[in-house]
């Protein structure tokens, strides 16, 4: 197996809270690993730190073996690290298509007066781009609002923009913040079954942060469980499950 | 009505108006990133017109530092129009990076900003009068060489004469306007530029290199706002380091008329201000530069948002 992700010894503080402390974890490529923990546990600043939003106060982040702490938000995503929220971000007044092509502009290759100027490749570029834009929207049902600004959608329809536009990013990574945060029951449980097909048909390694204990347990290969910044527990969903650290942090001593 | 006055003050009106709408976009492509009004764009563009006159081979007076300087070539009128715009423009990145980007690292109040900003026009316009004095600087009538100082639009015996710089003037910024508008709305980096504005984190997650093109836009926002300089400095002349000031409230009256953030709008304000003032009568001549304002504060009663403006009410 081959380690995708390597996160070393990461330590970040915000002033006296350390928000994450000595973590240190793997993500094989391939899986899909969960991170759980109580509100406040980490879990969204180690996405913040994976992704360059938040420098570390200290510790080792690798990716493909090389070192990536410290890049940039846009040179890391260009290694194909992209990412959802737990609070949606989309261009609000941007139109869903254009939410989902605006997340391929790394992949352009159209240079400023070929675009100016409409030259054949770049046209033929802008269709490529735009077919590929509208599978995404076709793949996580939203053909039909391809038009909309995406301010206007509904919340469900949101969350799947965010998904699409994240997947358009051709990521070998995606990290998913509360996928399932306020969707329906029935949304659920198809959740689970997108992200596993995403997995196949995109060659991804997903790591989500969730909340949804069930769809954790049923979904991912491996968790990581983390409470007040620290790591408590890491391996295969059932163990972790009984781990006593486990239900004391959840349930309280 | 005179037909031939009307057709001249017609194409005066459409030459000067637009420049104020090229120096207004210079205004626009930060604000509509930034959301911020860059004070120091006038003096660029005050610094693009000595630019140019000096590649021309122009000579400073005696009173400053560069007293009776004179470059030991001259470049063709154009070409330096270009040259100078361009060193316009990389002085407009260098502001980016010392008065800009270290609040906005910081996350400092657009108001700051904006204060810091107007201290950047003051020092370039002060190190202009240190350089080369306060003095008037006029291009020579022979900087268009080879080109008739009138074209007569009328017939031989009806001469309606209009400058050659006038026209000048027009053409490039015609193509300044619409290649601007190209770049915006055809080419990925206008598309990036556009993500950016929204929300630079989430541009950044995707790849975007928020601080690179942030630093292109301040290029060309000091470039046309560097040939703007040169073109009225053109049509009238440069009328100390001070002259970009005065213009620069005038370009604030287009983008507002024409509504923050809006290219379309800053073409539009920009002609509206420039055709206004040209058919100013000349018996009410003293008038002449309450015209912008006067007409901008009539539109904002009706229009807060400007003409071309997203409307204010649907920000929360």
């Amino acid at each position: 197996m081959t380690v995708l992700l390597d996160v070393h010894d990461m330590t970040r503080q915000f002033g006296g809270l350390v928000a994450v402390n000595h973590v240190s974890l793997h993500v094989n490529e391939g899986e899909i690993f969960g991170l759980i923990g109580p509100n406040g546990a980490g879990k969204t600043t180690l996405f913040n730190l994976m992704t360059g939003l938040t420098p570390p106060t200290s510790g080792k982040l690798s990716h493909r073996g090389q070192v990536i702490t410290g890049l940039a938000p846009h040179a890391i995503a260009r290694r194909g690290i992209a990412r959802t929220f737990q609070n949606v971000r989309l261009f609000g007044n941007q139109t869903a298509l254009q939410n989902v092509l605006i997340a391929q502009h790394i992949h352009g290759k159209s240079g400023m007066l070929a675009s100016v100027l409409g030259t054949k490749r770049a046209r033929s570029e802008a269709r490529e781009a735009h077919e590929r834009a509208m599978d995404l929207l076709k793949l996580t049902g939203l053909t039909y609002h391809q038009d909309s600004e995406a301010r206007n959608l509904a919340y469900g329809d949101q969350r799947r923009l965010e998904l699409a536009r994240a997947l358009a990013l051709r990521p070998n990574l995606l990290l998913l913040d509360e996928p399932a945060a306020g969707l329906n029951p029935a949304e659920k449980r198809s959740l689970s079954d997108f992200i596993r097909r995403i997995r196949q048909e995109f060659a991804l390694t997903i790591l989500l942060i969730e909340h949804h204990v069930p769809l954790v347990m049923g979904l991912c290969d491996r968790v990581a469980v983390l409470n007040f910044g620290e790591l408590i527990a890491l391996g295969n969903p059932a163990d972790v499950q009984h781990d006593p650290a486990v239900i004391e942090a959840y349930l309280g001593a | 009505m005179d037909i031939g006055l009307t057709f001249q003050q017609l194409l005066n009106g459409l030459s000067i108006g637009c420049v104020y709408a090229i120096f207004a976009l210079g205004y626009t492509l930060i604000f509509s990133i930034l959301r911020i009004i860059n004070f120091a764009h006038a003096s660029v563009f005050t610094l693009g017109a000595y630019f140019t006159y000096f590649l021309i081979g122009g000579k400073f007076g005696f009173n400053g530092l560069l007293s009776n300087g004179q470059l030991p070539f001259a470049l063709p009128f154009l070409i330096a129009l270009v040259v100078g715009a361009v060193l316009a423009g990389l002085v407009s990145m260098a502001i980016e990076q010392l008065a800009f980007k270290p609040l906005r690292n910081r996350g400092a109040d657009p108001l700051l900003t904006l204060v810091s900003s107007l201290g950047v026009a003051i020092v370039v316009v002060n190190v202009i009068q240190y350089l080369v004095g306060a003095e008037i600087y006029a291009f020579p009538s022979s900087v268009l060489s080879g080109l008739p100082a009138a074209v007569n639009f009328g017939n031989a015996d009806r001469a309606i004469p209009i400058r050659t710089i006038q026209i000048v003037i027009l053409a490039v910024s015609v193509v300044i306007m619409i290649g601007l508008t190209l770049l915006v709305e055809r080419t990925r980096t206008g598309k990036a530029l556009k993500a950016i504005a929204e929300d630079a984190t989430v541009a950044g997650l995707l790849g975007i290199n928020a601080d690179r093109l942030i630093m292109a836009t301040f290029f060309l926002s000091g470039f046309v706002g560097g040939l703007a300089g040169t073109l009225v400095g053109l049509s009238v002349s440069i009328a100390g380091p001070y002259f970009g000031i005065a213009f620069g409230l005038k370009g604030l009256a287009v983008i507002v008329l024409g509504g923050l953030g809006s290219i379309p709008g800053s073409i539009l304000g920009g002609l509206l201000i420039g055709l206004a003032e040209a058919f100013v009568p000349s018996s009410a001549i003293a008038i002449k530069e309450a015209v912008p304002f006067a007409i901008l504060f009539l539109v904002l009663i009706v229009r807060p948002q400007g003409l071309m403006g997203r409307s204010l009410v649907q920000k929360v």
